[in-house]
């Protein structure tokens, strides 16, 4: 059952939309999980879920309806883990609360492909090195290289992948 | 007397009827106790309006006055391939009518498809009145998943002009998982296989209790249970022509013979091995001579007439299990759906598809309009005791120059949602901005539905680039889009004119129903005996306690006709000067090259180069490597592409 709003809060929490990023709107920690993503979403919408309030005076149904598109924006950006980095990123930046979602997939292509490539010149160097390395099959100089890559790198998730792929080929 | 809503299936061929009332969900039977009535609607000379399957029987004796499978033409434009091949085929008369639109034209009468398919809900409403007792004015109808947003707004006005009013436009696969899983506190995935007459649809859903969030859907909106009865015409006719050198195809009279036959033959396939088709009189010659058609059709040829179908139908799934970053293995069951799905080359090949045994718990037929009683009982009583989580199944686009589309709001994206996209004015003291809207999922405007052109003036003067108008994009629960237009600085609303969209307008649908045109379908009376409450079903205790249903039922069917490919959207006159997209290149696939593009275009708020825009169109898509499927050993050149070919 739906818990029920007092009109004071649903005036309120649609006045402060614009200021709260998504995860103050969906009650969750900057680090919380898919599933966690996924029971917030799931919790939230059921008090603000148009269907919930089909009693309420036309203002305030208004006023939900803004505020349970905000939560589905919300859930479409933090479900999504490449769409999530850029929200992140922009947060950081102090970018503003709200992503649009085609912007948000455009900067998680723009992520990607800079780490593709790498992020820093010393990452760049060794992958470079790593793909030519691959082009004549040498696949452990490839291993040895992405590795080095790794050290700048830590957390490239590109580098990671290919590294594997390396590693499978050698055997 | 309490308030009442139900819910409606209003199918290509055949509608349905529910109400839930007090925790039971009934399917209310027309006056010959059938669970399903023929979407079909006869209008006899005197202007009286018959439906269901008394005007089915008309298909045949009375065609040009017989409209049937409306569903296929409801929200489309005249120039679209459906139409086109129903024009083709079906005796009735299809017209052109304003802005593109479909009308049919029975004697000196002209109707839209929403007035036609109002006469099907009023006959639906009917006889919930009749089975109830009470009068109705309220329902949930459900459409295709697939259904785009011409598409469902024709049938949210047929169901007013039928005088009801819409609580919700409701997903037929949500539906059907809802009935499925409503009230027994469920934690599952399921895929719902929705083969009907005219449209497949699949959505993969995950349901937590009371909670159905729909995880991703796909459909193709040309592919239905018809077209496997037009493959079996095919082959009768192909058989005939080699024995006897006629086309039966030629002769409309014969045509229809043969429909009625490919369809029985097909239900009876769901029962038998092999069939005998036997038309003693399927023509007769100008000689004077009567040739008959006989044919032993197998299980087995018809399964392999209809195994490209099927296929059609496992790529509509890959994809949506795709969508929702599934493998079938994930899934905890398989719902069908649709009268199609009783056919034992549906059910084998959904059980190898999916590597599971499909539910057979659940009436294919009637599912859906029991999920649609369940929702709208639980909208009228506020408390939601379901909350539905839908997702709009088509990307909605804009256009930009060059005939190309940028997308605002990708497919299977939750709804209700909105998105804001900022435009400037092109030229010094323009007076209005427009932007065509689009639903689909092509690069290619022309690939992709019209939903309408957008008009946005009466906003203050200024030079290029100064007025900046937030344009927002709003898709409702009921998967209908709203677009509204203000001036970024005043925060003033800009009046909104729409064009080019093949829908009725407000004033056209109250002369409609002034006109009173529902109200001439005469509805067989139900004796009052049976009125009020109808002995407990199989069907309705299966919510709770799912139970064993004889599988096979044949379904009704109307005749059939051929599947049409997608039909291409005008290509109206571009007015380049008219739109600019400033804020983001919104390019879904991305790329460095986008990145830096979009920097200009931003900085520029007044430039917005559109072939610059075109050229990142373009790049994005050659740049959207799928990360899975790229082997650096194949292309180890791949990754230089961001950095050095692009620039």
């Amino acid at each position: 059952m739906a818990d029920t709003l007092a009109p004071t809060e649903i005036r309120a929490l649609a006045r402060l939309l614009g200021e709260l990023d998504y995860y103050q709107l969906l009650h969750l920690p900057r680090d919380a999980g898919s599933a966690e993503v996924k029971r917030a979403y799931h919790a939230t919408t059921r008090v603000f879920h148009p269907d919930a309030n089909r009693s309420l005076e036309p203002e305030l149904q208004d006023a939900v309806r803004r505020i349970a598109m905000r939560i589905s924006e919300a859930y479409s950006v933090l479900r999504d883990p490449r769409r999530r980095r850029a929200y992140d990123t922009r947060l950081t930046g102090q970018g503003g609360m709200r992503i649009q979602l085609s912007e948000a997939s455009a900067e998680a292509g723009r992520q990607d492909a800079s780490e593709r490539n790498g992020r820093t010149p010393q990452g760049r160097r060794f992958f470079k090195m790593a793909q030519s390395d691959l082009a004549r099959k040498q696949f452990a100089a490839a291993a040895r290289n992405l590795q080095t890559a790794l050290t700048f790198e830590p957390d490239n998730a590109f580098f990671k992948e290919q590294l594997a792929l390396a590693r499978s080929r050698i055997a | 007397m309490a308030q009442i809503a139900i819910g409606i299936d209003l199918g290509t061929s055949n509608s349905c009827v529910s109400v839930s009332r007090r925790g039971r969900v009934d399917v209310l039977p027309n006056a010959f106790g059938e669970s399903t009535t023929a979407s079909v609607v006869n209008i006899a000379a005197d202007g009286s309006i018959t439906v269901g399957n008394a005007a089915k029987a008309n298909i045949i004796h009375d065609p040009k006055h017989t409209i049937y499978s409306a569903k296929r033409l409801i929200g489309r434009y005249f120039f679209s391939e459906e139409v086109k091949k129903a024009r083709a085929i079906c005796a009735y008369e299809i017209v052109e009518g304003e802005n593109q639109s479909v009308r049919i034209r029975v004697r000196d009468e002209v109707f839209s498809l929403p007035e036609i398919s109002a006469m099907v809900l009023r006959e639906m409403k009917s006889i919930a009145e009749a089975r109830l007792g009470q009068p109705v004015s309220k329902a949930v109808v459900t459409v295709p998943a697939n259904f785009n947003d011409n598409q469902r707004q024709a049938t949210k006005d047929a169901a007013r002009i039928a005088g009801l009013e819409v609580l919700r436009i409701l997903n037929e696969p949500t539906a059907a998982a809802l009935a499925y899983g409503f009230g027994r506190g469920l934690h599952q995935r399921v895929a719902v296989y929705d083969l009907g007459g005219g449209t497949f649809d699949i959505s993969i859903l995950e349901i937590g209790d009371d909670v159905f969030e729909v995880l991703a859907t796909s459909g193709d909106t040309f592919l239905g249970g018809d077209d496997f009865d037009d493959r079996v015409i095919d082959l009768l006719a192909d058989h005939f022509l080699a024995e006897h050198k006629i086309n039966l195809r030629n002769d409309r009279f014969a045509l229809e013979k043969l429909k009625v036959a490919a369809e029985d033959a097909k239900k009876a396939l769901s029962l038998e091995p092999s069939v005998e088709i036997r038309i003693p009189d399927v023509l007769t010659t100008p000689g004077g001579e009567t040739l008959s058609l006989e044919y032993a059709l197998s299980e087995r040829e018809f399964a392999s007439l209809v195994a490209d179908l099927m296929q059609r139908t496992f790529k509509v799934c890959d994809e949506a299990l795709q969508q929702a970053g599934m493998v079938s293995r994930d899934l905890d069951g398989v719902i069908l759906v649709g009268g199609p799905t009783r056919l034992g080359v549906v059910r084998r090949g959904v059980r190898d598809y999916f590597q599971m045994e499909p539910r057979t718990d659940v009436d294919p037929d009637e599912v859906v309009a029991m999920g649609a009683a369940i929702h709208a009982a639980s909208l009228l009583d506020q408390g939601s005791e379901a909350f539905l989580l839908d997702v709009t199944p088509l990307s909605l686009q804009i256009g930009v120059a060059g005939g190309l589309t940028e997308p605002v709001i990708e497919r299977n994206t939750p709804v209700p949602i909105e998105q804001t996209r900022t435009f400037t004015t092109f030229n010094d003291f323009q007076q209005s901005v427009s932007i065509r809207v689009y639903q689909g999922e092509s690069r290619e405007a022309s690939e992709n539905e019209l939903l309408g052109q957008f008009e946005f003036g009466g906003f203050r003067a200024g030079r290029r680039g100064e007025v900046e108008i937030d344009v927002t994009f709003e898709i409702n629960t009921d998967g209908i889009v709203n677009v509204t237009a203000r001036d970024r600085s005043t925060g003033e609303a800009a009046s909104t004119r729409i064009t080019l969209s093949s829908g009725l307008s407000e004033s056209e649908i109250s002369s409609i129903i002034n006109r009173g045109v529902a109200d001439r379908v005469t509805t067989d009376n139900i004796p009052a005996a049976s009125a009020p409450a109808q002995p407990a079903r199989d069907e309705l205790v299966a919510l709770q306690k799912p139970a064993q249903r004889p599988a096979q039922k044949p379904a009704q069917k109307p005749p059939s006709r051929p599947p049409a490919p997608r039909p291409a959207a005008p290509e109206p006159e571009i007015d380049p000067n008219l739109i600019t997209a400033v804020e983001f290149d919104g390019d879904g696939s991305g790329s460095n090259a986008a990145s830096e593009a979009e920097l200009e275009l931003g900085d520029a708020a007044a430039g917005g180069d559109e072939l610059e825009l075109a050229d990142i169109e373009g790049l994005g898509e050659e740049l959207s490597v799928d990360r899975e499927s790229e082997s650096l050993f194949e292309e180890p050149g791949v990754v230089d592409l961001a950095d050095d070919e692009v620039s």
